[in-house]
Order: structure tokens, then C-alpha cells, then sequence
């Protein structure tokens, strides 16, 4: 009986092994190697990295961010402004979704009101709080209102669009609502990979890719090999480590391009604890933490020393600030001036359990030892992690904001309402000036007032030091030669594969028969 | 035979419980809010009350906890908080692609280890044996992180006889199972080689030599089939540790097995999914080893499991 089974359960699996897999996609789809499965490929529920990125591809807003972080017209041919709370949408004609169905403001309602739909549970609703109303005017004219005069009112009309009566359970289990972005969706298969053909009604270059497969690979030397060998077309950002990047542009078919990106690192500083309130405990960590050093040696030279959170290719950024070069002199007069000697203050460093947040802690420590304060590692996976930020259960913690347009978002980390577990301010940081700024910021609507504004707060931020900013996180896209006419954009969108020329390669589906 | 099987298999009700009961356990003590980590700090108190209340998780844990126990018991995971859809449905999907990779780890190390056990057990303390053990030492010694990417490096990039990662036919089964089955082998491997040494010194090896087999056909005739029982032990728990220890591999070749799963369910705290993951885990550990015992009598008639 034994036997029997046994011989079961092998002829099963060398059957099975051994089976015809049909292949993930024609060969002549453009391959890119993505590191995670995307969350969901609804744009009303999708808010990490590379679901958004991948929800550009199939679904357009509104309006969408240009490469300086300012928003322009997608679906929109023309937008109006006629009073501070009221915007007018007027919609492109003859705009149609994937499945045939002709774009309306009716979808565009729906799409909305599907969000702010408290069955939904969408995680988008909280980016809707400022919008009072949206309504069809006809069926190519849609109205937002506001709340108050919103100056980033126009992020609330990025949110992809889908057709009217798209459900919620369908959207969830890893399907995608028909879209009217240049691919539709064929193929979802989490943590393997994503299909995507082209839209049908979507007009694009006959010596682009026909459509393109997202492989989820986890681990990041096999992204390189797969580059080297030729299956994959495509990586960028975190599908790229610095380490490898040298043996990736030696390669002769391969291509490394750099480009400025938004991705913000910074070290946080804990205001709950008294000893982080004082500044000159700030001022000398933030001299003791030699960054030039980290963005050439841990980042290879992938990253740029920030001075703020925003970009200097953003319309806000202000480089008048006060700066913090590596000075361990300095940092050690300021602790002994704040009454601490060598070794006697001991804090606490949390960081999400990755390969490069551990180097990051270790070289920090080893900078803070130089200068006497001692610094505790702890390090956490991703739900741990959050846990202990939104509890503030930390003294410092170092984490990322990705895709920064608008200066809106110091009204998130640093307004004194907007602490945890609801708000983003994390450190608990509060001063009334910056509360004044950052309120006066959002609702000012000349770009003129707003840009001074905003100057302020860049400013104060670099003197108060509620963050430590470290870099700004270079997009770096490493390619194959076959495709040609990428443009990398700062928020490391994928839109210009729609658009780029693409040879496909013979290296691919050797295998599938 | 059949009383058995079913006796061994009702066995297996008390060691679900207590697995579904500390999995239970550990997933909720751990800090880490689903709910907050699903729906970010951005999230209105209203949308975090909502989503608590709909997945239950606003009801006190002895609650939850008993709430659980009756779905197991009429045969229901859940469904995933991550992924929306049952949990039973998810583990289906990808529990083959682990049985697979399990399976092939297996039969490479069986393969692998026998010959290299038997000619390391024929010839103690020779050319042959150091060679063998030495190979065998390597095997444990390099780990599947290493060892994944050379044979990548090898056999796809400069030799290009297979695919680098993904599931598909043969051909992609064939580097992970090398990977997951070389350590194995090695241990496998080593053990033969001990279990043959001592019964080659037996009498009845003397005799079958005797009697005019050669020193080769005696040990496959007669000595292995005696060294084999300690061998079957290590094996059985070993192809447990496949299962499990599958989930490095998984990673490096992308292989959408239930390994990977349960790493994506612990960092999203999806608690159904994580129990569903461990608990299948378990419950094939232990159908194993039960597969195990009954190897033995098949193996060695003079062993008869259950009452004489």
C-alpha cells in the first residue's frame, strides 16, 4: 500500500513537472522585473508604489503630475478656475475605456463617489477630505468644489477613472477595472506576475511593445542576471541595487540611465522625548551624521544630499536654508553644551529589516559612537515598524516619502493636528509658526504668495530640524538597448514605456515548449 | 491497515488544534495593526472602526478566537485580509507550486545521496569515501542563497541550458530543486554512508559474500535494504524541512510557492491568511512523517507499526 501511494504521489508530481506550461505572454512584450506583487490594480484602492505606478498604465485621471511636480490636463482638455473653491473639468471627446465603452463625466462621478462611498473602505477617501462636492455638469463637464480655498486641490483629480458600475468585490481580488490608459490588464497572477496588452482604443507607436509582462522577481541579484541574459527589458529604483550597478553598465547591451527622483530619506527625531526637544541635541546628531559619505560609499553616488523634503526641481524648493555639514567637532561641543558627557545619551534607532536599512543603521551608529551618544539598533519588518512610528515607540527611525508634488505634504508632517495614529506627524514636532505657515500654504492660490510661503517653511524646517533630511533618492532605470525613448519622470513613473521603441528580445520564451 | 491510517490520520485533530491555537496566538500578540497597516495613517477613524468591525477584529480576542475554531472545524480558513479572497482558495492555488519544489528537492537529493552514500559506505576511509564526504561537507556548507545564484550564474548565463527563474515545465524545476535538494543530499548522503559501514561488518554480509556475490551486488542485495531504516527517519524529516525551508528558494527564483506567500501575509499581518499558511505547513509535516511510518514496514518487514 505503501509502495502504491508512493508511486502515486511521484508519477503526480513528474506529471505535473513535466506538464506543457502555456507561457505568461507572447513573446513580443516588453519584460520588466518589479521586486513586490502590487497590492491591487484598481486605482480607487491602489495607494503603495508600484500598484500606482502600474495603475497609470491602465487608468487615466483627470489631470496627472508633469516632471516639475505640477499638475496638467490627462482626461481633461481644459480646466477652469472660476471662483477659489470651484473647478471645472471640461473632458476630451471620443475618449474611450478598454472595453469599448465611450468616456463620460458620468464615469467620472461614479469613479468618486465609489470612493467617498463609506461601504467602500477605500483608502483614497481620506485624500477627498477637502473636496465638497463634484458634480456632471453635461457629459463632458465636471465641477469640483472645495471645502476653503485648496491650492493641491488638483491632486484630488488624479484618481484613475473607471467605467460606471464597476464593482468593489471584483476590484479587490486582484482584478482591474476596464481604463482608458494605453494597456488593459489580461493576465494577474500575485506574486508571479502581470499582464498587460493594449487598449484597444488607444492609439500607440507601431515600433512600440504590443504589451508588457511585470515579473515579480523578489530577489535583486536575480533581477541583474536577468538583464544580463536578456529576459527582462526593464528595472528601475528599488529594482536596482547600487552595488550592482557598475557590473550592470558593463554590460554591453545594457544601458544605465540616472535621473533626479523625489524619494525623500530622512531621519526622524522623536519631540515626545525631552532630550530630542532640546535642539541642540538635533543640531549635533545632524552634524555628526557625515551623508556625503553615505551617498558615495553605501548609495554608490545613486543619491543626492537633501537640504529640504522637496527637490530643487520642484516649483517650491528654496535653497536658502540652513545646512548641516559633517562636523563632529561641533556636534560633540553641542552635547557637552546641552550637559551630556561621552557614551551618556543612549537612544534608540527603529528601522524596517532590510539590507539597506541595516547598513544605514550600522553606519549611523558608528558616526553617533564617534561623537559619544550611543545608539540602540532595532530592527523590525514592515507592520512592526509602523507599529512603533505611529505609537511613537522610537527616539530617531529613518523611512522614505515617495512621490512628492506638492508642498501640501508638510502640512501632513508637520501641522500639530496632524499627529498619529491619524495624521503623519510622527515626531510629534510643534511649532505655532510653522502650524500658521503650513495652513496659510494650503489655502493661498497665488503661486507667487505660495512659493514665498513655502520658502518660509523650508527655512524654518532646516533650523528647527523636526527631520534630519539625508538624500534625495536618484531614479536610477537600468535597460536593454532594444528599447530606446524612455523618459525617466522624478516620481519613477512607467508611462513612457507606452510610448518607447522595443525590439523584442530572442532570449525570452526559449523555454516555454 | 485501514484502522490505522485513520487512527493516525483522527491523530491529527489535537495537533491542528494546538498548531491553529499557538499560530492564533503568536499572530495576534505580535505588535503590528492590520487595519493601520492596510490603511495608513492618512486613514479616517470612521474608515478604521469600519474595516475593524468587518473583519472582526473590534470583538474581544477569546472571541476571535472561538469564532475561529468553529470556521476550522467546518473546514473555513477565512478570507485574506490582503488579498480579498478565501483563504483555502489562495493555498490551493499555490500549495502545488511548493509540493512541487518540495517533491523535485527531494527526489534530486535521493538521487544524488544514494550513490554517494553507498560508494563513501562500500569503501570506508578511501579515495572514494573522502571524495564523497568531502563533497558532502560542501553541500551542507553552502547556502541556498549562494548556492541558487551560482547555479544561475552557470547553467542559464554562460551555459544557457536553463531558465533563470519562474514556473514552467521541467526545465524550470530543475535549478531550485538543486538548490533545495544539495544540502539534503549531503546529510542524506552521510548518513548511508555510516549505516552501510557498520552493516557491511555484519555475518549475514560474510555469508552472501560467501556464497559467491560480489562485494557490490552483496551491499545492494542485502546491506542496503539494512541501512536503510535510519536513512527513511532522516528523509521523512527532512522532506518536512522542504516544505518549509523552501521559502529562500522560492525567493531567489521567483517561484510562486506558499513560502512566499506566508512572507507577504506576516508583513501585511494578514491574520487569516498566516494562520491558513502555517497551519497547511503543519498539518503536512506531520502527514509526512505518518507517510514515513509506513515507508519503514515497506522498507523493513520485521518493523510493523501499530498494535502486534
Amino acid at each position: 500500500m505503501a509502495r502504491g501511494f508512493f508511486c502515486c504521489c511521484a508519477i503526480a508530481l513528474a506529471l505535473n513537472a513535466c506538464a506543457k506550461h502555456a507561457p505568461l505572454a507572447p513573446p513580443t512584450y516588453l519584460q520588466v522585473d518589479i521586486n513586490v506583487s502590487p497590492g491591487t490594480l484598481d486605482p480607487r484602492f491602489a495607494t503603495d508604489a508600484i500598484s500606482e505606478r502600474i495603475d497609470e498604465l491602465i487608468h487615466d485621471g483627470m489631470v496627472r503630475a508633469g516632471r516639475d511636480g505640477e499638475f496638467a490636463g490627462n482626461l481633461a482638455e481644459a480646466i477652469e478656475r472660476p471662483a477659489p473653491t470651484r473647478l471645472i473639468f471640461h473632458l476630451r471627446r471620443g475618449v474611450r475605456f478598454s472595453d469599448g465603452r465611450g468616456l463620460t463625466a458620468r464615469d467620472v462621478k461614479y469613479t468618486y463617489d465609489s470612493v467617498l462611498d463609506p461601504a467602500s473602505l477605500s483608502l483614497k477617501r481620506a485624500g477627498l477630505a477637502e473636496m465638497a462636492s463634484l458634480r456632471a455638469l453635461d457629459d463632458y463637464t465636471i465641477e469640483m468644489t472645495t471645502r476653503r480655498p485648496f491650492a493641491p486641490a488638483l491632486a484630488m483629480a488624479t484618481l484613475g477613472v473607471v467605467p460606471a458600475g464597476s464593482g468593489f468585490a471584483q476590484a479587490r481580488a486582484g482584478f482591474a477595472p476596464a481604463g482608458t490608459g494605453a494597456f488593459r490588464l489580461t493576465r494577474f497572477r500575485p506574486d508571479e506576475a502581470i499582464v498587460l496588452a493594449r487598449n484597444p482604443y488607444h492609439s500607440y507607436p507601431r515600433d512600440a511593445a504590443p504589451g508588457l509582462v511585470l515579473k515579480v522577481v523578489p530577489d535583486a541579484t536575480v533581477r541583474a542576471l536577468e538583464l544580463v541574459e536578456g529576459i527582462c527589458d526593464f528595472t528601475e529604483n528599488d529594482g536596482v541595487q547600487p552595488d550592482l550597478i557598475p557590473y550592470l553598465a558593463s554590460h554591453r547591451d545594457l544601458e544605465v540611465e540616472e535621473s533626479p527622483g523625489t524619494t525623500f530619506q530622512y531621519l526622524i527625531f522623536n519631540f515626545r522625548d525631552p532630550r530630542l526637544r532640546d535642539l541642540r541635541m538635533r543640531r549635533a546628531i545632524a552634524y555628526a551624521i557625515d551623508r556625503d559619505q553615505f551617498v558615495t560609499s553605501m548609495l554608490r553616488g545613486t543619491a543626492r544630499v537633501a537640504t529640504g523634503m522637496l527637490t530643487p526641481e520642484n516649483w517650491a524648493y528654496e535653497a536658502n536654508v540652513a545646512r548641516y555639514q559633517y562636523d563632529p567637532a561641533a556636534a560633540k561641543h553641542l552635547l557637552e553644551e546641552a550637559g551630556y558627557s561621552a557614551g551618556d545619551p543612549r537612544l534608540s534607532f527603529v528601522y524596517k529589516t532590510t539590507p539597506e536599512g541595516r547598513r544605514l543603521a550600522e553606519a549611523l551608529q558608528a558616526m553617533l559612537r564617534k561623537v559619544g551618544i550611543r545608539l540602540e539598533i532595532r530592527t523590525n519588518e514592515w507592520a512592526t515598524f509602523y507599529a512603533d512610528l505611529t505609537r511613537g515607540n522610537f527616539d530617531l527611525a529613518s523611512s522614505q516619502l515617495v512621490g512628492i508634488n506638492d508642498p501640501h505634504q508638510y502640512y501632513l508632517i508637520y501641522d500639530s493636528e496632524e499627529l498619529p495614529p491619524q495624521g503623519m506627524n510622527r515626531g510629534a514636532y510643534s511649532n505655532p509658526e510653522m502650524d500658521q505657515l503650513v495652513e496659510a500654504g494650503d489655502t493661498e492660490l497665488d503661486p507667487a504668495v505660495r512659493r514665498k510661503i513655502y520658502a518660509r517653511v523650508q527655512q524654518l524646517a532646516a533650523i528647527d530640524l523636526p527631520y534630519l533630511p539625508l538624500w534625495w533618492v536618484d531614479n536610477v532605470a537600468v535597460l536593454n538597448r532594444r528599447l530606446r525613448g524612455f523618459e525617466p519622470y522624478p516620481n519613477g513613473s512607467l508611462r513612457s514605456l507606452a510610448t518607447a521603441s522595443y525590439l523584442p528580445s530572442p532570449a525570452r520564451h526559449r523555454f516555454d515548449d | 491497515m485501514t484502522s490505522l491510517l485513520l487512527r493516525r490520520l483522527a491523530a491529527l485533530i489535537p495537533v491542528a488544534l494546538g498548531v491553529a491555537t499557538l499560530t492564533f496566538a503568536m499572530i495576534h500578540l505580535v505588535p503590528g495593526d492590520p487595519v493601520v497597516a492596510m490603511l495608513g495613517e492618512n486613514a479616517q477613524p470612521a474608515d478604521i472602526a469600519g474595516m475593524r468591525h468587518e473583519l472582526g477584529l473590534d470583538r474581544p480576542l477569546w472571541r476571535q478566537y472561538l469564532t475561529f475554531l468553529a470556521r476550522l472545524a467546518s473546514g473555513d480558513l477565512g478570507e485574506s485580509i490582503s488579498m480579498h479572497e478565501p483563504v483555502a482558495r489562495v493555498i490551493t492555488q499555490r500549495y502545488p507550486a511548493t509540493l512541487e519544489l518540495a517533491g523535485a528537492g527531494l527526489v534530486v537529493a535521493i538521487l544524488v545521496a544514494f550513490p554517494l552514500g553507498i560508494v563513501a559506505g562500500a569503501n570506508p576511509g578511501g579515495a572514494a569515501d573522502l571524495g564523497a564526504m568531502g563533497f558532502a561537507i560542501l553541500g551542507i556548507s553552502v547556502p541556498h542563497i549562494c548556492l541558487g545564484p551560482l547555479l544561475m550564474i552557470v547553467f542559464s548565463l554562460i551555459l544557457g541550458w536553463l531558465p533563470l527563474t519562474g514556473r514552467g515545465g521541467l526545465y524550470h524545476l530543475i535549478l531550485p530543486a538543486v538548490t533545495l535538494g544539495t544540502a539534503i543530499a549531503a546529510i542524506v548522503a552521510r548518513m548511508l554512508r555510516q549505516s552501510l559501514a557498520q552493516v557491511i561488518a555484519a555475518d549475514y554480509m560474510r555469508t552472501a559474500r560467501g556464497k559467491g556475490l560480489s562485494r557490490m551486488g552483496a551491499i545492494v542485495r542485502h546491506g542496503l535494504r539494512n541501512a536503510l531504516t535510519p536513512v527513511i527517519t532522516l528523509l521523512g524529516l527532512e522532506a518536512g524541512a522542504l516544505l518549509t525551508g523552501s521559502i529562500v528558494t522560492e525567493m531567489i527564483f521567483a517561484w510562486p510557492g506558499l513560502g512566499r506567500l506566508l512572507i507577504s501575509a506576516i508583513g501585511n499581518r494578514d491574520y487569516p491568511l498566516v494562520e491558513g499558511c502555517v497551519l497547511t505547513f503543519s498539518l503536512s509535516y506531520v502527514v509526512i512523517n505518518m507517510i514515513t511510518d509506513f515507508v519503514y514496514s515497506a522498507a523493513d518487514p520485521r518493523i510493523r507499526i501499530g498494535p502486534q
